[in-house]
């Protein structure tokens, strides 16, 4: 199947393109970490396991803050990759974010994001190496998909957000809404 | 028609005469006498040593001022004094000399609220016609604009005034009340550098100094910069000396702390001061009182103002620092709308809020 | 005079294609209109200036402080369930334009549709002056009871927030927003009177602050009540609706209003000396 890959230009940041590719059943996630942790420049990459994702929304936020503290040389992590998961992460210690948000080896959703930090690194790039690199199958990057991956009792623990409502199936859901605009405050207020 | 304006709210005795011409031409300033009761340095001015003062004075400054201002007593048309607010015991001295020579002389009284009289005097001087008013002095922190025959109190502190945390500090320090403590803060404030950490307390439009000025008295006590002595060798000290040995290692001097109060306080000032020009969309700023004479306030407002595309209006201390012709000026004004203060009324108050004297003489 | 200039945008707005468009400046803040991180949804973005006037290190301090503050208190909120917009971004150090100056913090926010409290009652008042002559009694109790309705959400709201633990600090009839429902229509069938349907949502909490003292949440009901008193002259004899919808919107809400009793005959503040 060809490659699934989606290219969001997030409003404010013209010049740097977000590459975002989500899978399911994911085979190699050991090998893409450890590629990862032998610091490969062509493996860098956010890779994160997409059940602890809740919604679109959420990763952007996350890609945008990163993005942003990149831009402004506020990096925590060693670079705007590792810095989107540690984004997603309600709180500043690093290795934390990586254990909760980051793959393991047996992570098989996977979401991975990439920012095209120059001009080197673009949609063509980017799918070509994923398509050679990763074993699994592509899907759509939506509300709808993520919503079969999401574990939100991991995601409400992790977040500190137990008292909430957890959503339920249907769509459009206001508890949804409330725990997605709940991450979003605490990806915003993270080291505040 | 000609008016003598009698002030001793604090520790200013001042007479003034002002004249405000028939043919409707500009007010002129025929006399603008002053003489300020000066205590030693790390004390205050009492409620009666500052009443002896003005009483002891009060008779040589009447008479100073009309002769400087060549007017006989059959010249004048009314008498005005300040009726609030202010410290009660100088202000009744004031009082007493005031109803005498209306007795004496059959003249007759207006009496004038303090903080109107400022308003109206920085008015006439700087030409400016509405703006948000900032009156800043010993006993009074206030933002004030004007809506329908009356000053409104948009902001003020909740505690006490910015003036008197200014002069409480000097006294933590030793510094000379001569010829103003807040004068001689200012000046030492120019050498300092480093910004401590003060409480910073902005309420809407409101403000608090009192937690301000236990912080840093709280820090001079801790470095070991108050006193008589720390006080004796800053007298001896060049300025480059100041700066060289002690500004090391985080270490604040003297000048520092007198750098941060400002800085802090002033910031408190602008922000309020701003806050209301937002509100009442107004672009102007006038700054009255005592305070109001310090150069770094002025900058301050000066770049908040242009920065909103307006502009600021300050007067110099002959006529910030509290004097007889602001209540010359305030109360013609009224004595020209009918506005008369009968004997029997004419009392003092140490409480008189700005937002109670009707102002019938603007539109 | 010289002309007022914005302060250029805090970056990345600076980049930002098309430009964010300024709606209003206040003494503390510039609000702005400009998308979200998606493109296709609006978005408002708080920028809070730097204050040229004040010792760097001060200004730094302070614009962290407050754009910190509100954004813990709408973060707060949102996960209370309260009615207020989502906060979608935040930065507190703020970065000037090219020269990388510095500019000001900055917050984003859900883009909320729909007119201020202010404008929907302006509105009603100025129909009801219309049409005042050929209403008969049982139409202006009809119309009345409407602006009622709408006071009764506009107490329920203000007590929810209470019940969160936060108190507003500048609560006026601009800083409440009616977000109608997605199929309403601007005015009533029939009547043409103006629509007062829809949810009601507070916004800027710039002055907000934790607080669950009776004393600051009346000091809350005590503002508006006299913003609604000198902007709405004809809504303010059915403020005891709002005070109903408040006092069934929370246990401790009858505490509170007691409280209000006493800062009404005191006013917002004491009397004090000089």
């Amino acid at each position: 199947m060809a490659s699934s890959l989606e290219t969001i230009s997030v409003a404010h940041l013209p010049l740097m393109p977000v590459h975002v590719a989500l899978y399911r059943d994911v085979q190699n996630a050991a090998f893409l970490k450890g590629q990862l942790l032998d610091g490969q420049a062509e493996f860098e990459y956010a890779f994160i396991d997409a059940s602890m994702v809740l919604s679109r929304a959420q990763v952007i936020a996350a890609v945008f803050r990163a993005v942003n503290d990149y831009m402004h040389n506020r990096l925590k992590s060693h670079n705007v990759h590792s810095e989107i998961v540690f984004s997603l992460n309600p709180t500043n210690n690093i290795s934390e974010s990586f254990r909760r948000f980051g793959i393991t080896d047996s992570t098989k959703d996977m979401l991975v994001v990439k920012v095209s930090v120059s001009p080197e690194i673009t949609h063509e790039s980017v799918a070509a190496h994923l398509d050679s690199s990763v074993q699994g199958t592509p899907v759509l990057f939506d509300d709808q998909t993520l919503s079969e991956m999401s574990d939100i009792n991991k995601i409400k623990k992790a977040y500190k957000l137990g008292a909430l409502p957890s959503p339920t199936a249907k769509k459009n859901d206001e508890a949804k809404q409330r725990l997605e605009n709940s991450l979003l405050s605490s990806i915003a207020l993270r080291g505040s | 028609m000609i008016a003598i304006g009698m002030e001793g709210s604090a520790n200013k005795l001042g007479i003034g005469i002002m004249l405000h011409p028939k043919d409707g031409s500009a007010p002129q300033v025929l006399a603008n006498i002053r003489h300020t009761y000066v205590s030693p340095p790390g004390e205050g001015f009492l409620p009666k040593d500052t009443a002896r003062h003005h009483r002891s004075w009060v008779v040589k400054l009447v008479k100073q001022a009309l002769k400087e201002a060549k007017v006989s007593v059959d010249d004048v048309d009314c008498i005005c004094f300040t009726k609030g607010p202010g410290m009660g015991a100088p202000l009744q001295s004031v009082v007493i000399a005031a109803r005498m020579l209306s007795l004496l002389w059959g003249k007759e009284l207006v009496g004038v609220n303090h903080c109107v009289g400022h308003i109206e005097m920085g008015r006439l001087i700087t030409g400016a016609t509405n703006p948000v008013v900032l009156y800043v002095s010993g006993g009074n922190t206030q933002v004030i604009a004007y809506s329908s025959q009356r000053y409104r109190i948009f902001g003020e502190t909740l505690d006490m005034a910015v003036g008197n945390c200014l002069d409480r500090f000097a006294r933590t320090l030793h510094i000379s009340n001569d010829p103003a403590p807040g004068y001689n803060i200012e000046q030492l404030a120019k050498q300092g550098k480093q910004l401590v950490d003060l409480p910073y307390v902005v309420k809407g439009m409101d403000c608090s100094f009192s937690g301000i000025l236990a912080a840093i008295d709280g820090l001079a006590k801790q470095w070991g910069l108050g006193g008589e002595e720390k006080a004796r060798e800053d007298e001896q000290k060049t300025v480059d000396s100041i700066t060289a040995d002690e500004s090391l290692e985080g270490k604040p001097t003297r000048a520092d702390l007198c750098f941060s109060l400002q800085e802090t306080v002033f910031s408190m000032l602008v922000e309020i001061t701003e806050r209301a020009m937002a509100h009442v969309g107004s672009k102007q700023v006038l700054i009255v009182g005592g305070v109001g004479s310090n150069e770094r306030l002025q900058e301050m407002m000066g770049i908040m103002a242009r920065d909103r595309g307006g502009s600021v209006y300050a007067t110099d201390e002959r006529f910030c620092i509290d004097n007889g012709i602001m209540i010359a000026q305030a109360g013609m004004l009224a004595y020209g709308t009918g506005f008369r203060t009968p004997l029997s009324e004419s009392t003092c108050t140490q409480r008189f809020r700005t937002d109670e004297v009707f102002v019938k003489w603007r539109d | 005079m010289e002309e007022y200039k914005p302060p250029a945008l805090p970056s990345p707005f600076n980049n930002t294609i098309p430009p964010p468009i300024l709606l209003t400046q206040g003494a503390e803040a510039h609000l702005y209109k400009t998308t979200s991180l998606d493109p296709s949804i609006p978005a408002a973005l708080k920028i809070r200036p730097s204050k040229p006037y004040r010792h760097p290190i001060l200004d730094r301090r302070l614009t962290r402080q407050r754009i910190i503050s509100e954004a813990r208190c709408l973060a707060k909120l949102i996960r209370e369930g309260v009615s207020v917009p989502a906060l979608l971004a935040l930065d507190w150090e703020g970065h000037g334009g090219p020269e990388g100056g510095w500019g000001g913090a900055w917050l984003m926010m859900e883009w909320i549709d729909g007119p201020v409290v202010r404008v929907v009652l302006e509105q009603w008042e100025a129909w009801m002056k219309q049409n005042e002559g050929s209403l008969d009694e049982s139409q202006i109790e009809n119309e009345e009871a409407r602006v009622r309705g709408l006071l009764r959400k506009m107490g329920s709201a203000i007590g929810v927030l209470h019940k969160a633990g936060i108190v507003h600090g500048d609560l006026t009839t601009s800083n409440l927003m009616l977000r109608p429902s997605a199929d309403a229509g601007d005015a009533v069938e029939g009547t043409g009177a103006p629509s007062l349907e829809g949810d009601v949502v507070l916004i800027d909490f710039g002055l907000a602050s934790h607080s669950n003292q009776d004393e600051d949440r009346a000091v809350d009901l005590y503002v508006l009540e006299r913003a609604i008193g000198s902007t709405h002259p004809r809504s303010e004899p059915l403020f005891e609706a709002l005070i109903t919808g408040y006092r069934d919107s929370y246990k401790g809400a009858s505490s509170a209003l007691k409280k209000l009793e006493d800062v009404r005959l005191r006013g917002r503040k004491r009397s004090m000396l000089g």
